[in-house]
């Protein structure tokens, strides 16, 4: 299955990917409306989502998935907003912002791929039994 | 001799903080230990040791049902 | 699949009401739904700004109606009496843990004066979104009815019911199946029942449902406590539906969403990260603490004899986690509490009663459930635990009432007060499984010394002595019971402080007011009377408040924030109170800080306590406990903890032990301490703005702002006058 993989050693922190990302999902140019983030500081500079699926135990509505392509996707229309995605999600990758009242994440369209500079951020394969939290 | 919550209890040579909850029976998960108003970090219970005369705070956090 | 639609064609309806949808503004709905049954009457009753001062809501408005209902001399089973329910204006946020709960008020059967039970699942969130703060119920109807409210369309119905079943987990079923449009739909549907053994028994209780849709069953939450479930049946309801579809994250328009979201998600890494360090709530739920009671010897056994037992492991939390308990599900009780307590035992099967080979899925257990139906029963099993505690349910037995009802007569047989003869043939000794199953399937049906069982401790102790000569005041001093309620499952013995979080209640013996046993006797943290009073007083207040704003408790402290660790006062978890008091904040628009929330409290727990006084409770006499709860009533238990006591007997009275007789000591340990209770009783009332008589001082009501002129008149009538 194909997911959103990183190497944080080639980030150069330029936020091209933020830019790109809000702009599609919320057709706005806002770091904090980004499913994937780039921090200023300590180790871990870019996070997102490997699709790992605790969420989707986590969700008391189901509603979110693993679809046909392996790809973990909200349904917002069944989503009740408890946000409990948000606080169990080991990559602090489900995002959340109070403009709105469901969460979002990343879902592997590869379109901050192309605008990153440094092949910092690049979509790949992996076996979908390995996709388990680390 | 030590005060363990405020009552005596009698101190040994090498006693540990692991060494005291154990004696005590204070097996509760949720427990503080504060040495002479200082906080020991859980991972260092098994090797500081406890001095004769030293005020040990045992505080279970459970307010219960 | 159950022919629901052949069971739904025999509903005649008898009344109908048609309503405007409205909107939630800061938390309220501002009306309430009124039903009398008597009349097939429905009708729209306005929230008033007065209420919400006051009163806030949940409990508070359930006291409110039920002070307005009733007279002095109602019974719990006539017809003026009321069933309240009511969320709060908090409930129904789905972003911090334990935001659904539902309060219900009435005169309980047991004790004659209000009653309160906290209770989970979909109804209270449900029925605000549907548009009503709450739902009064007056009257009783003549043949089995149900009440359908529809909140999408705006409909209220009184459907007589005939062909439905009564116990929780089938009529449950039946009702949610019933009135879902699919599979999908039935998370949107909310059932009330109560059971079969309500009908017979004094302590029947609600089962409150909500729909599991990884297990795909109607799942059940009880209001335990008091009784009410006997009120509902006496009603002739079978049960209440409320349906919502369109379940969002902000349909309480608070002022301020983003706080809320922000303190949830602060909450909710807090539980990933900390709680299976802590409570392991999520995995096994309160009975986490079973053999952490069993450590500190405060579990209680044989009747509240003890507080340990050799063979509690069998029963312990980790045989629930291995061997029963379904892991790995959304087990919250409403949308956001991702604290998870309610666990379920899957594809359970059973070995007795009218369900016999059944599979079925057991919410529980809960500690209380283990403690109460296990160790106080003597009973190890963990199988027999899990069925007593279905059947408690599904039957509509408070399991913690069930509990101490049952340790009290095995007791009793094993003193030789009854016997096989009395009982019917059932050997009620400690430790009998099959006798305390039977006792509760002859609840169920209405038979033998079942129906006896069932009239709770404070009446048996009355028939025994009446009728079987029994000596009073050994009753008296071994049946866990005051104000007319069983006590729940901790070993108050060694805990002066505990000793009054019981005896010192509105309600009766239930420690939801406070739970302070480690604080005082592990922790030694409040050493003195005035430390004791202090913590009687902010804890029965602050537990209060969640009862007001439609909340749980077990978020509050069942998982300590890492800033805890240099709190001032860790006991009272100032980092989780805060959180209430943003949240509230951000909800409503007010802006209370953490004393006042105090002070919101207050109120509705003076009101509480003068609604007692209203109907002849309330006053010292009657928080006066059993002195099992206060030290050992009996030769066998002060020998089992003989070095304690003895010890006690030395070195804080000076009192020789040597040479003396068991039955000499305990004689004088008991005199110790009945005087430190009383103490204690007039150290608390002084704290509370009480007498000595236990009523509150009208200058006291005035500062507080609850000197209401029908709660004045109340006290000038037993003299309490400015």
């Amino acid at each position: 299955m194909k997911y959103l993989a990183k190497d944080d050693s080639l980030c150069i922190q330029c936020h091209a990917c933020e830019d790109v990302c809000s702009k599609a999902y919320f057709k706005t140019e806002d770091p904090s409306k980004s499913c994937i983030r780039i921090s200023e500081d300590g180790p871990e500079i870019i996070t997102t989502c490997n699709q790992c699926g605790v969420c989707i135990d986590i969700c008391p509505v189901e509603t979110i998935v693993r679809d046909n392509k392996g790809i973990v996707r909200i349904k917002k229309k069944d989503c009740v907003g408890c946000f409990m995605c948000v606080g169990f999600c080991p990559e602090e990758a489900m995002m959340q912002h109070d403009d709105y009242i469901e969460p979002f994440k990343c879902i592997a369209c590869g379109l901050c791929t192309k605008q990153c500079p440094t092949n910092a951020i690049f979509i790949t394969e992996k076996d979908e039994d390995k996709v388990a939290a680390k | 001799m030590i005060k363990v919550n405020g009552r005596d209890f009698q101190w040994e040579e090498g006693l540990t903080v692991k060494g005291l909850l154990e004696k005590k029976k204070y097996t509760f998960p949720k427990i503080y230990v504060r040495i002479n108003d200082e906080l020991i970090p859980q991972e260092e219970y098994a090797t500081v040791e406890i001095k004769d005369g030293d005020d040990v705070k045992v505080i279970h956090m459970m307010a219960g049902g | 699949m159950m022919d629901v639609k052949k069971i739904k064609d025999e509903h005649v309806t008898l009344q109908e009401y048609t309503y405007q949808l409205g909107n939630v503004d800061k938390g309220y709905t501002n009306r309430t739904l009124y039903i009398n049954l008597s009349e097939n009457k429905i009708k729209t009753k306005e929230v008033t700004q007065q209420m919400k001062e006051k009163f806030i809501g949940g409990k508070g408005f359930g006291l409110w109606y039920l002070w307005n209902a009733v007279t002095p001399q109602t019974k719990w089973n006539d017809p003026e009496n009321e069933i309240v329910i009511a969320g709060g204006p908090i409930c129904g946020i789905t972003q911090y843990p334990g935001s659904g709960k539902s309060l219900i008020c009435t005169i309980s059967p047991l004790t004659g004066i209000p009653i309160d039970s906290n209770v989970g699942g979909y109804f209270g969130p449900l029925l605000k979104f549907s548009g009503w703060d709450a739902l009064e119920i007056q009257g009783k109807a003549d043949k089995d009815v149900i009440i359908v409210i529809d909140g999408n369309n705006g409909t209220v119905k009184i459907e007589e019911a005939p062909l439905e079943a009564i116990d929780g987990h089938v009529i449950g079923e039946q009702l949610t199946e019933m009135y879902a449009d699919s599979e999908e739909d039935k998370r949107n549907v909310a059932v009330v029942t109560a059971g079969t053994a309500a009908e017979h028994t004094l302590v029947g209780l609600l089962n409150f449902t909500f729909y599991d849709v990884r297990r795909k069953v109607a799942r059940l939450k009880q209001a335990g406590r008091g009784g009410i479930g006997t009120v509902f049946r006496n009603k002739k309801i079978k049960a209440l539906v409320v349906k919502y579809q369109g379940v969002k994250g902000n349909l309480n328009n608070p002022v301020d969403q983003g706080t809320i979201n922000q303190t949830g998600i602060k909450l909710h890494k807090e539980i990933c990260k900390l709680d299976d360090k802590q409570n392991g709530m999520r995995k096994i739920g309160t009975a986490n603490i079973i053999e952490v009671m069993d450590e500190y010897d405060l579990l209680p056994t044989h009747n509240f004899k003890f507080g340990m037992h050799k063979d509690t492991h069998k029963i312990s939390s980790k045989v629930f986690i291995e061997k029963y308990i379904t892991q790995g599900m959304a087990d919250g009780c409403w949308y956001g509490c991702s604290m998870a307590c309610a666990k379920a035992a899957d594809k359970f099967e059973l070995k007795t009663g009218p369900y016999k080979g059944h599979l079925v899925t057991v919410d529980g257990p809960e500690y209380e459930n283990a403690a109460g139906l296990g160790s106080n029963c003597g009973i190890f099993d963990p199988h027999v635990v899990l069925e007593l505690n279905f059947y408690c349910d599904t039957y509509a037995v408070d399991t913690i009432s069930f509990g101490t009802i049952t340790a009290f007569i095995m007791d009793c047989y094993e003193n030789g007060i009854i016997n096989k003869e009395i009982t019917g043939g059932l050997e009620l000794k400690f430790g009998n499984s099959d006798a305390a199953l039977e006792l509760l399937h002859q609840m169920s049906r209405g038979e033998g010394f079942g129906k006896v069982a069932g009239q709770g401790v404070h009446r048996m102790k009355k028939l025994f002595v009446e009728k079987y000569g029994a000596d009073e005041s050994f009753l008296n001093d071994i049946g866990m019971e005051q104000k007319g309620l069983e006590y729940s499952q901790y070993l108050s013995k060694e805990s002066l402080a505990q000793q009054g979080g019981y005896a010192l209640t509105n309600k009766g013996p239930q420690h939801d007011e406070a739970w302070l046993i480690f604080m005082d006797m592990v922790n030694n943290q409040i050493p003195t009377f005035d430390d004791k009073a202090e913590a009687l007083h902010y804890f029965p207040m602050f537990r209060t408040w969640f009862g007001l704003y439609g909340m749980c408790k077990l978020p509050w402290n069942d998982i300590v924030p890492e800033s805890n660790a240099h709190a001032n006062e860790p006991a009272k978890i100032p980092e989780h109170v805060q959180n209430y008091v943003d949240i509230c904040n951000a909800v409503t628009g007010k802006s209370i800080d953490k004393d006042q929330l105090i002070r919101e409290s207050e109120r509705v727990y003076n009101f509480q306590k003068v609604f007692n006084i209203r109907m002849g409770k309330g006053l010292r006499v009657h928080d006066r406990a059993p002195y099992r709860s206060i030290g050992p009533v009996t030769v066998e238990e002060y020998e089992s903890r003989q070095d304690r006591y003895d010890s006690q007997l030395k070195e804080i009275l000076g009192y020789e032990v040597d040479g003396k007789t068991t039955q000499e000591k305990v004689k004088v340990l008991r005199k110790y301490r009945e005087e430190q209770f009383e103490k204690l009783q007039d150290t608390v009332y002084a704290r509370r703005g009480w007498t000595k008589e236990g009523i509150p001082k009208i200058e006291h009501l005035k500062e507080i702002g609850m000197d209401l002129p029908e709660v004045l008149e109340v006290l000038e009538k037993v003299g309490e006058t400015k």
